[in-house]
C-alpha cells in the first residue's frame, strides 16, 4: 500500500482532466445533465402517463454515466500509466483502481444532485433508502473495478479493446432500462436484462429513491453475488496477466 | 532482529541462472480484429533469447558495472533486477530497496508539471509526500529547474527531464542505485554534480549497479564489472580489465 501514491494519482488525475479548476469539473456534470434535458424533452411525451419518468430518467442516466466513464478510463488505465509501469516496480492494481476516482467523484456529486432533485419533487428519501442507494453505488463500483482490472490488462494485448467496448457501451445503454421503463418489456425478458450489471443497480436505486420501495432479499442477494463475481473474475484475470504487463506497454 | 541484520554478510542482490526470452511473432497481432481474422492461420514465432542463465551477486557497498554492445541484454537485465520484468527462469533475490533510473528516465506524465511528476515518481520510489515536499527545492535545485517547476513535462527538453529524473532518484535513494547510462546526460556542470553526489552515496556505503557503453565511466565509477554478450556473461572481473576488454572486442571487429 502506498497512500502517498494513491492520493497523488487521484489528485493529478483530477487536475489533468479538469485543468485543476472547479469550472472544469462542471463539464463532467454537464454531459449527463444535457443528455437528461434532451431525453426528457423527447421521451416525457412518449411516457406522459408516467409521472415518475423524469426522476427515473435522471437516476438512470447518472448511474449509467458512472458505469460508462469508470469502465472506459479503467480499460485504458494501465496503458495510460505505462510510463510508470516500465520504469519502476509499481503495485499495478493501484494504477487501475485509482483510475476510477474521477468517476467516483462525479457520482458522489450526482448523488447529491439527485437527492436535492427528489426533495424538490417532494419525495425526500428516507435514511434507509439512502443507505440502500449507497450500497448499490458500492456494488456498481465493485463491478466497474472488476471490469477495469481484467480489461486494463487485456487492453495491453488487444489494442482495439477500447473500440470494442465503445460499441458494447452504445448497445448497453439501450439494453439497460435507462430511457424506457423496464415494465414496457414482457416479463420474460426481464431476467435477461438483469444479467447486464447496470440494470439491477439502476432498477434498485430507482426503487428505493423514487418509489420508496425496498427490493426483495432475493434481489439484493443477486446483486451482491453479481458484484462479487465481477470483482473476483477481474482480480483473477489481473493476477494472471499483470506480472508481465510491463512487457506489453 | 531486522531483515538487514539477518542478511548481513550475504550478497545484497543475488541473480541465479536468470533467463529471459521474448517471442517475436512473424505476424504481429495486437488487436481483437486481427486475432479474429487470423484464427485459422498458424503464425510462426521466433524466440529471441535475451538472457541465458545469467548468474552473479552484488555485495553490499559494491559498485558493479555492466558492459556490452547494443542488444546483449543489459537493459533487460536491469529491468529484471528492478522487478519490472519477470524472468522466465531463475531467480533474483534483492535484500534491499532498489532505486532505478532506467533508460535515461524515471517515467514522466507529459501532461503534468514537474512538481506533480516528482510527487508521483518520488512516491513510487518510496518517499512519503512530506519527504517529497520538504525535498522539492533540493530536487529542483539539483536539476537546475527551479524556474520550470510549474511547466508541463511535455514542454521539457529531453535533457531537462533526464536531469529531473536523476535529481529525484538521488533524493529517493534507499539502498541500491541502479543507473542505465549514467553521466550521459546534461552539460558538464550537471555531470560534475552527479558525479559528486554519486561519490557521496558510495562513501556513505550505498550499493550501485551501472550500465554503460563508456569504458571510462565503468573504470572510474565501478569496482567490478561484467561483460555481457549474446545474453551471457563472457567475463567478470575488476572494472578496469573489463573496460579494456570491451574496448578490444569493439576494435577487433
Amino acid at each position: 500500500m502506498k497512500p502517498g501514491l494513491i492520493w497523488t494519482l487521484v489528485r493529478t488525475d483530477f487536475k489533468a482532466r479538469y485543468h485543476g479548476t472547479m469550472g472544469g469539473f462542471v463539464w463532467a456534470l454537464l454531459k449527463p445533465m444535457s443528455m437528461f434535458v434532451v431525453l426528457m424533452g423527447v421521451f416525457s411525451f412518449l411516457f406522459a402517463g408516467n409521472p415518475l419518468y423524469k426522476l427515473n430518467l435522471i437516476v438512470g442516466l447518472f448511474l449509467w454515466d458512472f458505469f460508462a466513464e469508470g469502465t472506459k478510463s479503467g480499460l485504458t488505465s494501465l496503458h495510460a500509466r505505462g510510463y510508470l509501469l516500465t520504469k519502476a516496480r509499481v503495485p499495478s492494481w493501484i494504477l487501475v483502481v485509482t483510475s476510477m476516482s474521477n468517476a467516483v467523484i462525479t457520482l458522489a456529486v450526482f448523488s447529491l444532485v439527485i437527492v436535492v432533485f427528489l426533495i424538490a419533487a417532494g419525495r425526500a428519501p428516507s435514511f434507509v433508502a439512502l443507505l440502500a442507494f449507497a450500497s448499490y453505488g458500492l456494488a456498481l463500483m465493485a463491478i466497474v473495478a472488476g471490469f477495469s482490472l481484467a480489461a486494463s490488462a487485456l487492453f495491453l494485448r488487444f489494442r482495439d479493446l477500447n473500440q470494442v467496448w465503445e460499441v458494447a457501451l452504445q448497445a448497453g445503454f439501450f439494453l439497460a432500462p435507462i430511457i424506457y421503463p423496464l415494465e414496457i418489456l414482457p416479463e420474460r425478458f426481464h431476467f435477461y436484462l438483469y444479467i447486464w450489471p447496470p440494470t439491477p443497480v439502476i432498477e434498485f436505486s430507482r426503487s428505493v429513491l423514487v418509489r420508496g420501495v425496498l427490493p426483495t432479499l432475493r434481489g439484493h442477494t443477486y446483486l451482491a453475488i453479481d458484484a462479487g463475481i465481477c470483482l473476483l473474475v477481474g482480480i483473477v484475470i489481473f493476477r494472471r496477466l499483470s506480472p508481465r504487463a510491463a512487457e506489453y506497454v | 532482529m531486522t531483515e538487514r541484520q539477518a542478511s548481513a554478510g550475504r550478497p545484497i542482490i543475488e541473480v541465479e541462472a536468470v533467463s529471459k526470452s521474448f517471442m517475436i511473432p512473424s505476424v504481429q497481432r495486437t488487436t481483437v480484429r486481427e486475432h479474429l481474422l487470423g484464427i485459422f492461420e498458424r503464425r510462426g514465432f521466433q524466440k529471441l533469447q535475451v538472457l541465458d542463465k545469467v548468474s552473479f551477486a552484488v555485495e553490499r557497498g559494491e559498485a558493479l558495472g555492466i558492459m556490452g554492445r547494443n542488444g546483449t541484454g543489459k537493459s533487460t537485465l536491469l529491468k529484471i533486477l528492478c522487478g519490472v520484468y519477470l524472468p522466465d527462469e531463475g531467480r533474483v533475490t534483492a535484500r534491499a530497496e532498489i532505486t532505478p533510473v532506467l533508460e535515461l528516465g524515471v517515467g514522466w506524465n507529459p501532461e503534468l508539471d514537474a512538481v506533480d511528476n516528482v510527487m508521483i515518481v518520488g512516491s513510487v520510489m518510496g518517499l512519503t509526500l512530506t519527504e517529497i515536499r520538504r525535498g522539492l527545492d533540493e530536487i529542483l535545485g539539483f536539476a537546475e529547474l527551479e524556474r520550470f517547476a510549474n511547466l508541463k513535462l511535455k514542454h521539457y527538453s529531453s535533457g531537462m527531464s533526464q536531469r529531473l529524473g536523476y535529481a529525484v532518484a538521488f533524493k529517493a535513494m534507499r539502498d541500491v542505485l541502479i543507473l542505465d547510462e549514467i553521466f550521459a546526460v546534461g552539460d558538464v556542470g550537471f555531470r560534475a554534480r552527479c558525479e559528486t553526489r554519486y561519490r557521496e552515496l558510495r562513501a556513505a556505503g550505498h550499493t550501485a549497479i551501472i550500465v554503460s557503453h563508456d569504458p571510462r565511466v565503468i573504470a572510474t565509477f565501478c569496482d567490478r564489472a561484467l561483460l555481457l554478450d549474446g545474453g551471457k556473461i563472457v567475463q567478470e572481473g575488476p572494472a578496469n580489465d573489463i573496460a579494456d576488454r570491451y574496448v578490444s572486442t569493439l576494435t577487433a571487429q
